[in-house]
């Protein structure tokens, strides 16, 4: 882990509007990311994590405030320029793996990579979480811990600067919750991948280099793990 | 491969179905414009070109009778190219069945190296100066298996004259074959053409010397003017008793060829439209529902940093992608079906040099329009890809509102409704636009089965009407030259007569200031029995003393109202034109016709109790007992007609059966698509219902039950589309020939119900698949698409 600033967040907020109901989901966050680190944000559902999650990887734009990627303002970016951001420099993986359910595991990293430039070997990546032998099968035939494997290959082939996890374990049973953990904790330390998981399951904090604890739109805690612990030694 | 691509194919994989159905739609598009543009063209340039090669003529005259130096005189006219006298009459033939009625029209042919109308000759030698030979029209000779070699009799001026066949052949005259303009239908086995030497003719029927037609071709610089040669034309022959002069535009063949060039024309711009828009409007549904379907793929697709062109261009894809199959398939089709056609027109009309050139310009413009309906319904379909924000789509979609429907207001009448049928009817209206689609497509489904059916029956009606309501006469007889009406008594000793009357019918020059048309005016007696006129709106009109009734199309070309007054140009020499009053306006399905007085039209003539013809109805056996009565150029009989509409019904059946094919795809598309969408919509739904308690009947009883009740709809709604559409075919079909009566009959209405249903069903029962094979446990344990 380094100290340079990878992602700088600077006053965000984000107002919905949800039928009559407007939502205040995130308010006022100032927040710094550095690079290779491995950031874990805990908070209740309803507590503005996925906002952030979303901000960050450009999927949404905050009502106000700034967003930095390494020195460039995200947040005045069009259409166009933050498609291409997300190309480039995010990847994502998502509670519910969200594969493409008529692509193999293959094809699925493989629609990810052929739009961006720096890709990793493919095969290699597959490999590495551990499909080698399982990458001409659907998402259908796949157990949920498999199909999270290949989202993890599908975010990380991409080679990005910035890996964006959305509550990756809470589909997932204990045994195989855990496996996803230590292989994303492998990837931020052998591809030195910042990686960002958001969650509400507080013990996982524990393997984070830091832990972001959020509630009602804010932020409420920033706590630093000096050593943090290796997943397996997680339990819920 | 691009990864999204072999998504793409997968898709197709998944929704064959779907993309068939539709690709049949644009196939049948795609086939009917390039065939029938191809067709069109075909038809167009060969009679072109056979008018070429044979020299056809621009104007055609009829004479009492002229010498040949008058003919010579008409070269003084100028723009006069050609001019070529014949003798040309029709006669009876001599058959082996003495109650078969076979006429021939005897023309004469000129001894000179260039002919204007010349003959193709398809079979054998040419007409040589042996008098003795004819040639026969090809179309008259293939119905009565006339061969090379054989003999055929001509009846002429009561004489029999044995003449023996050496060629058969083709004439630019004759490419359809029909006596005259109320002879409905070709009847080759009846009615045909044989060509002789000028020698014989002109000794035969006794023109030494002298000719009863002109023939003249114009020349093409002058062709603009031709409408003052043809006055020019008419001055100079005026002392020869010209009886008619035709311009080619007029002239039966050509009309007719010209028409069925236009009907070409018209089909292969109306039905394509039609099917593409179908086709569009089913592509747009679907692809808002893969769409739809595919919204948290669609957010994944964003998030890995996919935009929004490439995302839509896959969609696009898709649409596109079924067009370029279609466009495939119907290049085969329409080669094929061209071939087809081409072979029909061979068989049904006489053009020797029909041949089925592929225009490729149409495959391209067929692509090309294909292209642009499927990139527009695809985008128009799958537009909502740009509304789908990455962040949202991997929320659950938010329940749309429901509220109560208006029905259910209307207390009395919804607690009446069963619990399945108030499901029915929510879900009909849940999705109010594809419920409308659905509608509006069985509808046209409905309309499209209609036109078929109706076209079947108007020929029997067209039949009925002026063979049976407006003239009843069962015989119609013809002199060969005008009589005193003393005749009727001669006529009533040979045949036990129910009732006769006299006729006098004379070809016209009608005119309405620059306006005008050649028509037979028919004389008959004011108090005829035979003809009911009635006016469009259907009020009866008696023969006038003086003035004259006009049938509504010709009133129409000359542009005169009911108490305005038009010229009758006679064909008569040094004889002053007359004016007229017109007093009634006719329907008459079949030709055009003037009528009037039989008095009044003798007085026009100067003639006192002058009789051309007589009409009667008699038990007799009116053909036989008349063979060899001499002075009788024809007699028709209402059963000969009959017969040769029989035989025209073969043909009608064949093509309404397509017409009826063309409509059942069109709904099976419709009703498939819109079915499997919906059932697409609803797994959720179903496989609730099916964790329940219902069980797969009783799933697929509910979606039979909204497409019956759909399709009740759609035909109520069929109904006046139906009407609509049958009504634009008697426009499109409406000629100086004939004008279709616009009469539907309430089976028809009951037919093409029944047919509707039938392809609803058919469409109804292909999707019996997707709700069997519905897998309700990972539809519900699945959110993710």
């Amino acid at each position: 882990m380094s100290e340079k600033v990878l992602m700088k967040v600077e006053a965000i907020s984000k107002i919905y509007q949800m039928g009559e109901v407007t939502v205040n989901a995130l308010k006022d966050i100032d927040l710094e990311i550095y690079q290779g680190e491995f950031v874990v944000i805990l908070g209740p559902s309803g507590s503005g994590k996925s906002t952030l999650l979303n901000v960050l990887g450009g999927m949404d734009l905050p009502t106000e405030g700034k967003v930095f990627m390494e020195d460039q303002e995200i947040t005045g970016y069009n259409d166009k320029k933050l498609t291409a951001y997300r190309r480039e420099k995010v990847g994502f993986v998502f509670q519910f793996y969200n594969l493409m359910a008529n692509l193999t595991a293959r094809e699925n990293v493989e629609l990810a990579t052929e739009i961006c430039k720096g890709a990793l070997q493919i095969d290699e990546v597959l490999e590495a979480v551990g499909l080698g032998d399982r990458k001409d099968h659907f998402p259908a035939q796949m157990s949920g811990g498999e199909q999270q494997r290949v989202a993890i290959a599908r975010a990380v082939a991409k080679n990005p600067a910035l890996l964006l996890c959305d509550e990756p374990t809470g589909a997932l049973d204990f045994k195989t919750g855990i496996k996803i953990l230590t292989l994303l904790k492998e990837i931020n330390k052998k591809y030195n991948k910042t990686v960002v998981i958001i969650t509400h399951n507080v013990p996982i904090g524990a393997m984070a280099d830091r832990v972001i604890k959020m509630r009602s739109g804010g932020i409420i805690e920033t706590q630093i793990n000096d050593n943090p612990i290796h997943p397996e030694g997680i339990e819920w | 491969m691009k990864k999204l691509d072999v998504r793409l194919l997968r898709l197709i994989k998944n929704s064959k179905g779907q993309f068939i159905s539709i690709a049949v739609i644009i196939i049948l598009a795609l086939t009917v414009f390039v065939s029938f543009n191809m067709m069109r063209d075909n038809l167009d340039n060969t009679i072109a070109h056979y008018y070429d090669i044979t020299n056809y003529g621009d104007v055609f005259v009829e004479v009492t009778r002229i010498p040949g130096n008058a003919i010579e005189n008409l070269y003084d006219i100028e723009g006069i190219e050609m001019a070529q006298g014949r003798v040309s009459n029709d006669v009876p033939l001599r058959v082996e069945d003495p109650n078969e009625k076979v006429r021939v029209r005897v023309v004469s042919l000129p001894q000179e190296e260039y002919i204007v109308n010349d003959l193709y000759t398809i079979e054998g030698r040419s007409l040589q100066e042996n008098p003795r030979t004819a040639v026969v029209l090809q179309q008259f000779s293939d119905a009565r298996s006339i061969n090379i070699g054989d003999q055929i009799t001509p009846y002429i001026a009561g004489r029999d004259y044995p003449l023996d066949i050496i060629g058969i052949v083709g004439s630019p005259e004759y490419i359809y074959l029909m006596e005259n303009e109320q002879s409905l239908l070709p009847a080759p086995e009846r009615f045909g053409v044989i060509y002789v030497t000028e020698e014989f003719a002109q000794s035969a029927f006794g023109f030494q010397g002298s000719y009863n037609q002109v023939v003249i071709k114009i020349q093409e610089e002058h062709l603009n003017k031709i409408d003052t040669i043809v006055e020019d034309i008419e001055d100079q022959l005026d002392r020869y008793g010209v009886r008619r002069v035709t311009k080619r535009e007029d002239q039966l063949s050509h009309s007719m060829m010209m028409e069925e060039v236009e009907q070409l024309d018209q089909m292969s711009t109306a039905i394509p439209l039609l099917f593409l828009i179908v086709a569009a409007i089913i592509i747009n549904i679907m692809l808002s529902r893969i769409v739809k379907n595919d919204r948290m793929s669609i957010g994944v697709m964003k998030a890995l940093g996919y935009g929004n062109r490439a995302i839509l261009a896959h969609y696009v894809k898709f649409s596109l992608a079924i067009g370029l199959v279609a466009a495939i398939f119907s290049s085969f089709f329409s080669i094929w079906l061209s071939q087809v056609f081409t072979n029909l027109y061979i068989q049904f009309m006489n053009i020797p040099l029909l041949q089925m050139d592929i225009y490729y310009i149409y495959f391209i413009y067929g692509i090309l329009l294909t292209s642009i309906f499927c990139v527009v319904s695809g985008l128009m379909g799958a537009r909502n890809v740009i509304k789908i924000m990455p962040a949202d789509s991997m929320r659950p979609e938010a329940p749309k509102a429901g509220g109560r429907i208006l029905l259910e207001k209307i207390t009395f009448l919804w607690q009446r409704i069963s619990f399945s049928w108030k499901m029915v009817i929510r879900n009909i209206l849940r999705n109010k636009r594809r419920a409308a689609f659905l509608v509006l497509g069985i509808a046209l489904t409905y309309g499209i089965t209609m036109v078929p059916v109706f076209m079947a029956s108007v020929w029997g009606n067209l039949f009925t009407i002026h063979y049976g309501e407006f003239q009843t006469m069962e015989y119609n007889i013809d002199f060969a030259k005008p009589m005193n009406h003393n005749a009727i008594r001669e006529l009533t000793q040979i045949l036990e007569v129910d009732h006769i009357e006299p006729k006098v019918e004379i070809p016209f020059e009608l005119r309405n200031g620059w306006r005008k048309k050649n028509v037979s005016v028919i004389g008959i007696p004011q108090d005829t029995a035979f003809y009911n006129f009635k006016s469009p709106s259907g009020t009866p009109i008696v023969v006038p003393r003086d003035g004259i009734i006009l049938t509504e199309g010709l009133g129409k070309i000359l542009g005169v109202e009911i108490g305005e007054e038009i010229v009758l140009k006679n064909f008569i020499p040094d004889r002053e034109d007359t004016t007229i009053l017109v007093e009634g306006m006719t329907q008459q399905h079949l030709g055009t016709n003037a009528y009037m007085n039989i008095d009044t039209l003798n007085h026009v003539l100067g003639e006192r109790d002058m009789i051309t013809g007589v009409m009667m109805n008699s038990e007799d056996q009116v053909v036989l007992k008349l063979q060899d009565v001499k002075n009788i150029s024809q007699v028709q009989s209402v059963e000969d007609m009959m017969n040769s509409f029989l035989e025209f019904m073969d043909m009608i059946i064949y093509s309404v059966g397509i017409m009826m094919l063309f409509g059942g795809i069109l709904g099976f598309a419709i009703v498939y698509n819109t079915t499997i969408i919906s059932i697409s919509e609803r797994t959720m739904e179903f496989s609730s219902l099916r964790v329940m308690g219902f069980d797969k009947k009783e799933i697929y009883k509910m979606i039979s039950r909204e497409n019956g009740l759909m399709t009740m709809l759609g035909i109520l709604l069929g109904v006046p589309i139906a009407y609509g559409m049958c009504y634009g075919v008697v426009s499109a079909f409406a000629t100086d020939l004939y004008s279709i009566p616009l009469i539907i009959e309430p089976r028809s209405y009951g037919v093409a119900a029944i047919a509707t249903i039938v392809f609803v069903t058919v469409a109804q029962l292909a999707t019996i698949k997707k709700i069997y094979r519905l897998n309700f446990i990972d539809a519900l344990k699945n959110r993710v698409s």
